[in-house]
């Protein structure tokens, strides 16, 4: 009776379970497997065509100018954002790790940013970051200029690593989120392994290196991770930075403009598996490898 | 190896909750003093006072000659060990034992030396390559005395060093560490809520209680003459039993019995006013069935409610006329609810305290 | 006991490591204060800039603050956006809610009806979480078009409510994690069935749990641009596509732009202010962190 009625509750869960099972389905893979079709088809214009076109469409992709562009403009994003949210996180949750009167209201004005769209974001930091000299001159520039420095050309510039500078706000925005992960390891470690470190002979500084630093390791990780995709996949931050902006072209702006302005969806698609490819990369070991300590725990 | 010295040692923590009060003890060198109590009673803090992780408020704290109030831990020649055992999870068993040594600039081929000589001594030579997590609890509480021992400490400070070990692995853990002080005679403080393993363990020990220290002695004398009503029923197990009595000439009146008093007791007894109010106490262990006590003893009517077997004794819970007792006898005597006995205690046995100060008056 | 010697240099000690103390305290105060600056840099410029009327508007006066307080800016913003937050109210608002009661749902099975290869399940979704989401852009909007929801909001939030699959089945199923199991088998063996269980155990102690999500997803709809930017037409704008296209132009003054870019910060940054121990919830359970 017992076991029959646990088993029946298993079917009714199944079938609770079964609408959101198709819909990721459907709309998670089949779209994706979907968009791959696309990717191996000849379709350049409104009318769909699928007619096979193998991997055509990536071997153009990638003796593409433009697109070489975007992969060297990801990479430049992705380090100087990855190693900036990181460092500024880290540094923010080492202030923060003691408590003291008023540490909660830090900790909340450096997480506020989180809850602000990358679109306001753009906008405010566009005007912060605004290149014109002479009469128009503005920003930070203005500010920068008081300190007798030349105004800068910031995200504007021509150099290949004008798109640095948008990693500024980008780490603006998510320096926040690697303090949180930091902060939340650095709560996790044990008072009493600290303490064991400082009987031991070590001083502060030393606890940390020998201590603290390598158990976070692991939050490092998670930190590395989450941040290294969001970069590949940044978009709405540079759309509204500098609107459509060949200097800052990136992968995913390529494929929006292409497929939907240009009308060359197979061209759009590929770039999507591309981009889709140097994500899975980065996630799926991830996911693997949390899921697991997760069932260890 | 060094002495320690409390003198007039307060601890108070923020919001004036005063842990440690007033707290004057001398640790010899080489002595393994444990720290006992209930919870709470401050015993903890005080270890962590030594340690250096706690600083303390008022009075002096001494490592041999020096005065360490204000020495930080890495500067106080001690090693502890923690409840939790506190391992390094990101170094092996080796580099935890070394890292102490590494810290303090040690030749790496004396590290090795002692890692190795600390490992032998505890029997985990073949454990040093592994991580924390691999390890066993009765394992794990190895490496934590081990990154003590290489240290070569002048004290050793332990705390609650087996309460997360099963009962089986504590009796041997507990001669483990006793044979390691008698190899090393390293001087050490050891803190425990546990009067058993205060007694099996400690030279002397210290019972706290409220951020106050009760008594300090060896053992036996913990056991024979406690100073107060808390140490004689914190020492002991099971505890003693207590009645109120009054006191009736040289005699003691426990409700209707009359206990016949002599010698010392009865003249402490008579030199109190008859019918002022004394606590009695006496051991479970200490009451006998039928002829057993030789020399003058006292007589305790009770009717037994329920026994305990325990193999080769039995625990009695029984009524008397004043309350209700517990006493361990023979198995031998088959006692079954609702007998009635008469128990005898030797006059020896017999522990008087006054119930205002709660002090013991025989001495 | 009072014969112990004393060491001369405790004292001198005691006062080296109070003075760097209360250095170290100092140093860590003014550091915090620089980044709380660096934090609040554009919010404060979005303020004065938007406080300021129109005759201050100059750029080489762009730091100093207004002269009084003049909503004119702001007035200018929102008759323009106006219509866009009405539309992220009207998106953000049901996609939160359905997505809330979806995941709960998922959560629970997933947490408390385990099945053979449910945890396959659930790394499916998870993937899902993680994907950007132009590998699926393009039969997204075909399969829009199709069932004839383009261009309107109930498409938009369809298309929400289904991504936010992962994230909130992932935040319900951790919160429900904590959940003692007993209660569940508690329930069984008192009598009550799978829906049983869910309305008087289980939902009982969602509220934490749908405050996180609600919140969670309230926001992340609310500040999305891509879907929308695919998905959308003019008259149904939400807000994010609305300001980014304002701010492209050359034709709108510069402080309406950011008196706009505050208004559309603005719900999101109530809500994080009053609600943001929930907000960082949602948060960390995205980095798996449980």
């Amino acid at each position: 009776m017992q076991l029959r009625r646990a088993f029946q509750g298993r079917w009714v869960a199944v079938g609770m379970l079964a609408p959101s099972m198709l819909a990721v389905a459907i709309f998670v893979y089949g779209f994706i497997g979907w968009t791959a079709r696309v990717s191996l088809s000849e379709w350049r214009g409104l009318l769909p065509d699928y007619t096979w076109a193998g991997l055509a469409n990536f071997v153009d992709l990638f003796a593409d100018r433009r697109f070489h562009i975007d992969l060297i403009n990801t990479l430049v994003f992705t380090s100087f954002f990855v190693v900036g949210a990181v460092t500024a996180g880290l540094l923010l949750a080492i202030l923060l790790d003691r408590q003291f009167r008023g540490d909660s209201f830090f900790r909340s004005l450096f997480l506020f940013p989180l809850a602000i769209s990358l679109v306001v974001t753009g906008v405010a930091w566009r005007w912060l970051m605004n290149p014109s000299t002479g009469e128009r001159l503005s920003g930070l520039n203005l500010l920068l200029g008081t300190f007798g420095i030349d105004p800068l050309a910031w995200h504007t510039s021509d150099q290949p690593w004008g798109i640095a500078f948008v990693a500024l706000p980008a780490v603006w925005q998510m320096a926040g989120f690697t303090m949180a992960l930091f902060l939340a390891g650095l709560r996790a470690i044990p008072e009493e392994l600290k303490e064991a470190a400082r009987v031991d002979g070590a001083s502060e500084l030393q606890v940390y290196r020998g201590v603290i630093l390598p158990l976070l390791r692991p939050v490092l990780l998670s930190a590395l991770i989450i941040l290294g995709h969001l970069s590949l996949k940044v978009f709405d931050l540079i759309v509204a930075m500098s609107g459509k902006d060949i200097r800052l072209d990136v992968p995913s702006i390529y494929m929006w403009t292409t497929t939907f302005d240009a009308n060359n969806y197979a061209r759009g698609a590929a770039i999507a598996i591309v981009l889709l490819i140097m994500v899975a990369v980065l996630v799926v070991p991830y996911l693997a490898w949390s899921l697991r300590r997760e069932a260890e725990v | 190896m060094a002495t320690v010295t409390f003198d007039h040692m307060t601890k108070r923590f923020a919001g004036e909750t005063v842990a440690v009060q007033d707290f004057n003890l001398e640790v010899n060198d080489g002595e393994f003093l444990v720290l006992v109590g209930p919870s709470g009673c401050g015993k903890t803090t005080a270890l962590r006072c030594i340690a250096g992780l706690e600083t303390i408020s008022d009075g002096r704290l001494l490592i041999g000659e020096r005065i360490v109030n204000d020495v930080a831990p890495k500067d106080r020649d001690i090693a502890m060990v923690f409840q939790s055992y506190a391992l390094y999870p990101h170094m092996s068993v080796y580099d935890n034992l070394a890292f102490g040594l590494k810290l303090r600039k040690v030749p790496k081929a004396e590290i090795d030396r002692r890692v190795r000589e600390a490992a032998a001594i505890l029997d985990m030579e073949r454990l040093l390559d592994r991580k924390p997590k691999a390890l066993s609890g009765g394992q794990r509480q190895r490496v934590a005395l081990g990154r003590a021992i290489v240290r070569e400490p002048q004290v050793f400070l332990m705390d609650e060093p087996l309460s997360n070990l099963d009962a089986k692995l504590r009796v041997q853990t507990r001669a483990e560490i006793l044979r390691l002080h008698q190899r090393l005679k390293t001087t050490v403080v050891y803190v425990t809520h546990d009067q058993v393993e205060a007694m099996t363990m400690g030279d002397r020990i210290a019972v706290m209680r409220d951020g106050v220290l009760q008594q300090v002695g060896t053992p036996k004398e913990l056991y024979d003459h406690p100073a107060n009503l808390f140490v004689a029923g914190f020492i002991g197990s099971p505890a003693m039993n207590f009645m109120k009595a009054r006191t009736d000439g040289s005699d003691l009146n426990v409700a209707e019995v009359r206990l016949e008093l002599a010698g010392k007791a009865a003249e402490i007894v008579s030199n109190r006013q008859t019918g002022s109010e004394m606590t009695v106490g006496f051991r479970p262990e200490h009451l006998e069935l039928g002829n057993g006590v030789t020399g003058p003893a006292v007589r305790i009517p009770a009717s037994v409610d329920v026994v305990e077997f325990l193999g080769d004794e039995e625990l009695i819970h029984a009524q008397a006329a004043g309350g209700e007792l517990l006493a361990l006898v023979s198995s031998d005597h088959r006692l079954k609810p609702g007998d009635r006995v008469e128990f005898q205690l030797g006059l020896d046995k017999l522990h008087l305290f006054d119930p205002a100060t709660e002090l013991a008056l025989l001495r | 006991m009072t014969s112990v010697p004393v060491t001369i240099a405790a004292p001198r000690g005691a006062g080296r490591r109070a003075w760097a103390r209360s250095l170290g305290r100092g140093l860590r105060f003014g550091l915090l204060l620089a980044c709380a600056a660096f934090f609040l840099l554009p919010i404060w410029v979005m303020l004065i800039t938007g406080l300021k009327s129109f005759d201050e508007v100059s750029l080489a006066r762009m730091w100093e603050l207004p002269s009084g307080i003049n909503l004119d800016n702001f007035a200018a913003a929102f008759e323009r956006l106006a219509p866009n937050l009405l539309n992220s109210i009207l998106l953000a608002v049901p996609a939160a809610a359905i997505s809330a009661v979806i995941g709960s749902m998922n959560g629970y099975i997933l947490s408390k009806f385990k099945f053979p290869g449910s945890d396959l399940v659930f790394t499916l979704f998870l993937v899902g979480m993680f994907i950007p989401y132009q590998s699926v852009l393009i039969p997204l909007v075909l399969f829009v078009q199709s069932i004839g929801l383009s261009g309107s909001l109930l498409g938009l939030i369809l298309v929400h409510v289904i991504y936010g699959i992962p994230i909130t089945t992932l935040i319900f199923r951790n919160y429900y994690a904590t959940v003692p199991t007993e209660i569940v088998e508690s329930g069984r063996v008192d009598g009550a069935g799978f829906f049983g269980i869910y309305r008087h155990l289980i939902l009982p102690l969602s509220i934490p749990g749908f405050a996180v999500v609600l919140i969670w997803q309230f926001t992340q709809v609310w500040n999305e641009f891509l879907f929308a930017l695919v998905l959308t037409r003019p008259q149904t704008w939400p807000v994010t596509v609305a300001l980014n296209n304002m701010a492209g132009t050359q034709i709108v003054e510069w402080n309406v732009q950011m008196a706009g870019a505050l208004l559309a910060a603005l719900p999101t940054l109530v809500v994080y202010i009053l609600l943001g121990r929930y907000f960082l919830r949602g948060l960390m359970a995205g980095a798996l962190k449980g």
